[in-house]
């Protein structure tokens, strides 16, 4: 199991999918400032917690639970490292405010990793392109962008096929110390960026027998468009953000740890 | 037959690493709504002239390329590609690398994109395309997930949506099961059949497709060597030496005019060759 299998758009067709993809990139870059601007873990729990429905809704639960599985390792770690630095520095805390102090930090890793997740599982990349292209960035970029993610299984393959060959042929990957190991894969990349060049070529072709750059203004199949359900999820996010300004700088956010007279 | 849609007139073309032409002197051709297959062994120079036939050569390969070609009444040499992508459209052999998109249908509308068509106009000539070459139902898919057949009538519907005069196709099966190659073979025809396109095709495996050629060209080292009727260019003793994959059913009729049987003309396909050899039985 990858990291990256927690990130990976499947097409599903649920409301979130539909969302416009600008209209989900605020909602991930509010959620994002508000993870930050909180270090309490009430408020940061409740981050956690509102984003559920939308996991469900977007039916993208499966794919959810494996980045957070993914993420545990990570989480663990930071967990470890808040714990240790806050029990040698931070003087005369408890161990239950330290404990909840590092808790706190975790959970807001993970509020980024499952922002993050839920944007890019119910994004697909080209809709993600065409944002790119109607936020007015060139369509040169848009499309070598596109491009590249179409062909990730294509090359992630070959090099399977590839390493495969030059194992049959008495290549070992896996002996040695770290600098006999990098040298190990140079028989695998050679080949593969010699296919990656080729490939590109032929790319080239096709594009250019199909009339690329024949007019300046190039037309799109696809248009986004906002919509009622776009608004809505940009006004909810905006009050989450007013919500949380205002609360980080007006009110005091008590502890569990005080709540609890710990 | 209508008037002449590819012209050339002693054509010499040598890549820019090269040191003798890829082709030399050819004379060639085309008249509207033909159905044209090009074979020869490999390196003849027969991709190679395809790649003329939409300013690839010389805009896209450089090189020298010496005597005339119009396509489409536009001189190859003085007009850019996307000028002669409006009128060829072309299929190349490895349909892997011929499709960029995400999904199959932005795929198919990528030409007219590029174009300028309207959105609603894309729409239409999209659906169109991909309903004849049969992938409608596969127009949400992402096109690696699609068989290599499947893939090859996509590369196909997306030229087929730019409304070209005439499309080339170079070696569009060779990375093919022999089921997807059929399939392809009866969306190729139509197209020739049903909409008048004019159809370039370069092909080994004659033995699916020969039937449906009006004219079949043979390329050795360069040089056109036969260029005619399909059962006159199939039986003649070039072709057996330059090793064109002559079609079995011809075959079995050159080997029973051998044996002193003759059948009423050479077959094309194995349905042809039934009916001629039922027909001289019962005679």
């Amino acid at each position: 199991m990858s990291i990256f299998d927690g990130f990976k758009f499947r097409s599903e067709s649920s409301p979130i999918h539909e969302m416009d993809p600008r209209a989900k990139f605020i909602y991930v870059c509010i959620l994002f400032s508000s993870a930050i601007i909180f270090n309490n873990i009430i408020p940061l729990l409740i981050l956690f917690l509102i984003q559920m429905p939308i996991v469900f809704l977007a039916k993208v639960q499966r794919e959810w639970l494996r980045s957070m599985k993914a993420s545990a390792l990570f989480a663990t770690l930071i967990f470890a490292m808040n714990f240790i630095s806050l029990y040698f520095y931070a003087g005369h805390e408890t161990l239950c405010s330290i404990t909840e102090r590092s808790a706190a930090m975790t959970i807001r890793f993970l509020v980024l990793i499952q922002t993050f997740s839920i944007f890019f599982l119910t994004t697909s990349p080209d809709m993600l392109g065409l944002a790119l292209e109607q936020s007015g960035i060139p369509y040169e970029i848009c499309f070598a962008f596109t491009t590249a993610v179409r062909f990730v299984p294509v090359l992630a393959e070959e090099a399977q096929t590839i390493i495969d060959a030059q194992r049959a042929r008495g290549l070992e990957l896996e002996s040695g110390n770290i600098i006999k190991r990098i040298r190990n894969y140079i028989p695998i990349l050679i080949p593969l960026i010699v296919n990656a060049i080729r490939r590109s070529m032929e790319l080239a072709e096709t594009m250019e027998s199909r009339a690329w750059g024949a007019v300046k203004n190039r037309t799109n199949l696809y248009a986004l468009r906002i919509k009622g359900r776009d608004i809505l999820l940009i006004v909810s996010s905006l009050i989450i953000l007013i919500i949380s300004v205002y609360t980080s700088i007006y009110i005091r956010v008590p502890s569990i740890t005080q709540m609890m007279h710990c | 037959m209508g008037l002449a849609i590819i012209e050339a007139k002693d054509l010499t073309y040598t890549y820019p690493t090269g040191d003798r032409p890829a082709f030399k002197d050819v004379n060639l051709k085309i008249d509207d709504g033909e159905f044209i297959i090009i074979t020869g062994p490999s390196g003849c120079g027969k991709t190679t002239l395809c790649r003329c036939f939409n300013g690839l050569i010389p805009h896209f390969y450089g090189g020298r390329l010496e005597g005339e070609i119009r396509v489409c009444g536009l001189d190859v040499k003085e007009n850019p590609i996307h000028m002669i992508a409006r009128h060829v459209g072309m299929v190349f052999q490895n349909p892997e690398n011929q499709l960029f998109a995400l999904s199959v249908e932005k795929d198919v509308a990528f030409g007219l994109e590029n174009l300028g068509v309207p959105r609603e106009e894309i729409r239409r000539r999209v659906d169109w395309a991909l309903k004849i070459t049969g992938v409608y139902d596969l127009r949400h898919r992402a096109p690696h997930e699609l068989s290599g057949g499947q893939q090859q009538r996509v590369a196909i519907a997306s030229v087929l949506a730019m409304n070209p005069e005439v499309i080339v196709l170079d070696e569009p099966t060779s990375f093919i099961d022999p089921l997807g190659a059929e399939q392809i073979f009866q969306v190729i025809n139509s197209l020739n059949r049903d909409l008048g396109i004019t159809i370039i095709l370069v092909e080994h495996r004659l033995d699916l497709i020969s039937k449906y050629a009006d004219r079949m060209i043979v390329m050795n080292e360069g040089r056109i060597i036969l260029n005619g009727d399909p059962r006159e260019v199939l039986t003649s003793e070039e072709a057996r030496l330059i090793g064109v994959g002559i079609p079995k059913a011809t075959l079995l009729y050159k080997a029973l005019k051998a044996k002193g049987i003759n059948l009423n003309g050479p077959p094309l396909s194995s349905d042809e060759a039934y009916k001629l050899i039922a027909e001289a039985m019962s005679k």
